[in-house]
């Protein structure tokens, strides 16, 4: 280290000493650039001759030149492909120069007319759940004061190691990842439903894709969304499992379908369901998502599968998982909003 | 050249043991059968009886089996493509959706502000109420804020409220009762609690 300091030096000492002097010029004129001096040695190679030279057009052309007779004197309206914007069929990203029309223009291809009502269970939400919601989770702080915060999410490194010192925190005991804050709930951020997703898996559809095809038809018409498939990563030889084959579907539905689909599933599946205890309250991932299943003679309950029950091959129809997204940040307040719904839990309640 | 002109007749011969499985169900137009070949798949078990419950196995190599016409029927629908080509508006057409389209765009604006200030006023008046409880004594009289302090007698409906001892937790929380959407005609009698099955 030191030795390349001393090199270094050496070096713009050295480099110092040969540089020349600086020259005060007296005559701006003689001032040379080498931007100068290189369009002196180009110029050989320039164009001499320039648009600006050529000559006028002739008078005739002139003369003839009047687009607006032409037009008015054409027969026939032009094809509208020679004057109509026409947006492209699809969206190739957000630098391409020809965009889409937005999904509100009618033009659009993705263009849906409606919603024209929210669902049922949406105005339910918004006519008493939230306000229901937020009173019976009100937590009061006196003026002045705020909400205990919780210990350290990151920890310190705690010891007489140098090595402490300006080290990034830890992460938390148990795990690297960091669960989210869960701020007092307020009219701003009462929980609310912000999608749902089915999730069929179909192991038989490994060697028949027809067991696909069924799922997939169940599911899009349970749901009213159009399914993704998934296919298997790994081979398993003991469950003659293999891999790169389809073998589930998954819908996600946005809100207003979301909130459809659950109320045909709190009014009309579930208590049709013999002996139902409800869903298991250790179901969660701890950041306010709820998951539970059907099997499929519970599929069968929904009335868009029993209304056709005979057009669907019996041993075929899929049973399914359901993912209800909350805004809540844990599973605690996802619950209690799932409660309101109307889903039942039963056994102890993890959070 | 005899096996080529078999495997036609086989063809033909599957269209038409598929055709009446097909018509009585349905009433839209169905792939040829020729398509199906390639998806081929072995379930007709509901449709036909056999006489063992293992896998029917073709007389012949090659030969196709039969698909089950719900099957074939999903399928057809499932990748159907039934994609109208896009609205197109003339330019006041267009200017009257677009009027509509943002008096839409600003009445559920206006209704959302609305709902959020409402329940802004519940909140607030929540606040107020439970600001009242927590510096209110055991006579009903509001006391300063230096005298509530570590004073057990007073704030004790406060200090009650903030337990919250019946809302989280199984069994507690809203009750099944409360779980009813909105209806048009909601029933007379709320909750059958004699019902059994």
């Amino acid at each position: 280290m030191a030795l390349r300091e001393a090199v270094s030096s050496f070096r713009t000492a050295s480099r110092a000493a040969l540089r020349p002097l600086p020259q005060y010029h007296t005559n701006a004129l003689a001032v040379r650039y080498n931007s100068t001096a290189a369009l002196d040695s180009a110029s050989e190679d320039l164009e001499p001759s320039s648009s600006f030279g050529a000559s006028a057009p002739q008078e005739d052309l002139v003369a003839q030149f009047d687009p607006l007779s032409w037009s008015r004197g054409r027969k026939k309206q032009l094809p509208p492909s020679r004057y109509r914007y026409r947006p492209p069929k699809y969206y190739r990203g957000p630098l391409h120069p020809n965009q889409p029309p937005p999904e509100s223009d009618p033009a659009s291809r993705a263009f849906r007319p409606g919603p024209f009502m929210k669902t049922r269970l949406e105005q339910t939400h918004e006519a008493t759940i939230a306000a229901d919601y937020m009173t019976l989770v009100y937590q009061h702080y006196p003026p002045g004061t705020r909400p205990s915060k919780s210990g350290q999410r990151l920890r310190e490194w705690v010891g007489d190691s140098p090595y402490f010192e300006n080290r990034p925190l830890r992460a938390p005991r148990g795990g690297t990842t960091l669960s989210p804050v869960r701020k007092p709930i307020t009219f701003r951020n009462v929980p609310r439903i912000t999608g749902v997703t089915v999730h069929s898996f179909c192991k038989d559809g490994i060697s028949e894709s027809a067991y696909i095809h069924v799922a997939s038809m169940i599911v899009q018409s349970v749901t009213n969304v159009r399914c993704q498939t998934h296919e298997s990563r790994t081979t398993v030889q003991q469950w003659a499992y293999k891999a790169r084959r389809t073998v589930a579907v998954k819908a996600k539905l946005d809100v207003d379908d979301a909130h459809d689909f659950l109320g045909k599933t709190i009014d009309m599946v579930m208590p049709k369901i013999k002996d139902y205890s409800g869903v298991s309250g250790t179901s969660g991932d701890s950041c306010g998502n709820i998951s539970f299943g059907f099997t499929p003679e519970q599929v069968a309950y929904y009335p868009e599968v029993e209304a056709i029950f005979d057009q669907y091959p019996p041993q075929m129809i899929p049973g399914f998982h359901v993912t209800v997204h909350t805004s809540a940040v844990n599973d605690r307040d996802a619950r209690l909003l799932l409660e309101a719904y109307g889903i039942p839990f039963y056994g102890k309640h993890v959070n | 050249m005899a096996g080529g002109r078999l495997a036609t007749v086989h063809h033909q011969v599957s269209s038409v043991l598929l055709r009446p499985h097909i018509q009585p169900s349905l009433s839209v137009p169905t792939p040829s059968p020729l398509r199906n070949t390639t998806t081929a798949i072995q379930s007709s078990r509901q449709t036909q009886s056999c006489f063992s419950t293992s896998a029917p196995r073709p007389a012949r190599k090659g030969a196709v089996q039969q698909v089950d016409p719900r099957v074939t029927n999903i399928r057809y629908h499932l990748f159907h493509p039934r994609v109208p080509r896009p609205l197109r508006f003339s330019r006041l057409r267009a200017l009257r959706h677009w009027t509509i389209h943002r008096a839409w765009q600003m009445f559920k604006a206006k209704t959302n502000t609305q709902r959020e200030k409402e329940l802004e006023r519940q909140y607030q008046s929540m606040a107020r109420a439970c600001e009242e409880l927590r510096l209110t004594d055991e006579n009903g009289m509001r006391v300063s804020e230096a005298d509530a302090n570590g004073n057990k007698k007073v704030g004790r409906l406060f200090r009650i409220a903030m337990e919250k001892k019946r809302v989280w937790g199984p069994g507690k929380g809203f009750p099944i009762e409360y779980a009813r959407a909105q209806t048009d005609y909601p029933p007379r009698n709320g909750w059958n609690h004699e019902w059994t099955r």
